[in-house]
């Protein structure tokens, strides 16, 4: 469990993860280390929980350590995480739709028919913004959608999955996956606009 | 362009979700339809924002603390090797007193360690010793809010994993639980 040659901090993740999976726990430590921060921003950007994102991070980094010989190096080491974290939320996120009760409006938005009823946002909402605000901007935008539309914006803008990949991760059929995107994309057009409405008010 | 399955469409051209040939037909229909120009438009904006990207979020804890929980729950899933005592008494009787015993001496010693120095962070520069290998302890440092915390568990039995045996805490009531 040793590794007394082994530079932790300025070994690559490459040979962290080797290390690790011949038992180096201190090598899988600095590999926490360096991408925790990132696995607990994705755990939380989708499940909008600071307590529930830290416990599902956490579990994706035991699940990791139990996986890590499956792990061939075909993404990098932070993807392969966050594919992990991924998962997790998908499966927190299924557990709550099962305790509550869906409203109208979610129905609605399932179903595909809101979005055609929203007119076209014509000027650009964030021209001009420092990345800062922008990203700030878009946060609370994304905290205004729904898991589904949330979780499937954050699949292909942010994690760039295509919606077959997207389909399977959520259980769900091509066809939602258009749906739920094309909602949230236009959602998210009229939320930024109306901060912009609100900032200048 | 009013039916959603042709909102759909642009949509999945812009993802360049298509086969060239729908593509090329899309991009006909676009150039002729100002209602599926704006709806491009206003999608193309919506990415051109996202591509700011999200706003950064650290965890809320300290590398020290969340990697002990880590490695609790990675320990908790190890196998623990058989151990089949040659006296059965003796096996009971480790089981039963030794943890405490244990304890009890860490209690000891990490007091005695907090008495002599009462400041500087109890069990930083001490050593501690667990007499029995049934005894497990992990043992979280924080050095900003000056204060350790020791948690004693029975190898044997994993309900006692769940929660601490027993816990040192020099400083300030931690959060951690």
């Amino acid at each position: 469990m040793k590794s007394n040659k082994l530079d932790h901090p300025s070994a690559s993740d490459e040979t962290l993860v080797g290390a690790a999976k011949r038992g180096d726990m201190m090598a899988f430590e600095e590999l926490v280390a360096r991408h925790r921060d990132k696995i607990y921003a994705r755990a939380f950007s989708m499940v909008r929980n600071e307590d529930e994102a830290v416990d599902l991070s956490q579990e994706a980094w035991v699940k990791g350590w139990q996986r890590l010989v499956q792990f061939q190096g075909d993404s990098s080491f932070g993807t392969w995480m966050t594919r992990i974290v991924i998962n997790l939320c998908l499966d927190q996120l299924r557990r709550r739709k099962r305790q509550r009760t869906e409203s109208i409006e979610v129905i609605n938005e399932e179903m595909g028919g809101v979005e055609r009823q929203m007119p076209v946002v014509t000027s650009n909402p964030t021209e001009r913004l420092e990345r800062a605000e922008l990203r700030k901007r878009i946060d609370q935008a994304l905290g205004q959608l729904s898991h589904e539309h949330r979780t499937v914006l954050i699949l292909h803008e942010f994690e760039d999955l295509e919606y077959k990949e997207i389909a399977k991760r959520m259980e769900c059929s091509i066809g939602t996956v258009m749906s739920r995107l094309f909602y949230a994309r236009r959602k998210m057009a009229v939320l930024l606009a109306n901060l912009k409405t609100e900032e200048f008010k | 362009m009013s039916t959603h399955d042709s909102q759909l469409k642009i949509q999945a051209f812009l993802d360049d979700e298509m086969s060239a040939r729908d593509a090329a037909e899309m991009e006909g229909l676009i150039a002729n339809d100002a209602e599926a120009r704006a709806l491009l438009a206003e999608l193309r904006n919506t990415n051109a924002a996202l591509a700011a990207g999200e706003v950064e979020c650290r965890l809320p804890e300290t590398r020290e603390f969340f990697w002990s929980k880590i490695e609790r729950e990675i320990s908790r899933e190890m196998p623990v090797a058989a151990h089949v005592p040659k006296m059965p008494w003796l096996g009971w009787l480790r089981r039963r007193w030794l943890p405490v015993s244990s304890s009890a001496a860490v209690l000891t010693c990490a007091a005695a360690v907090l008495v002599s120095h009462p400041r500087h962070g109890a069990l930083e520069s001490g050593e501690m010793e667990l007499a029995s290998d049934e005894v497990g302890s992990y043992v979280f440092r924080d050095q900003k809010q000056q204060m350790t915390m020791v948690w004693l568990y029975d190898r044997n039995a994993e309900a006692a994993l769940a929660r601490p045996t027993s816990m040192v805490s020099s400083g300030r009531e931690s959060d951690l639980e």
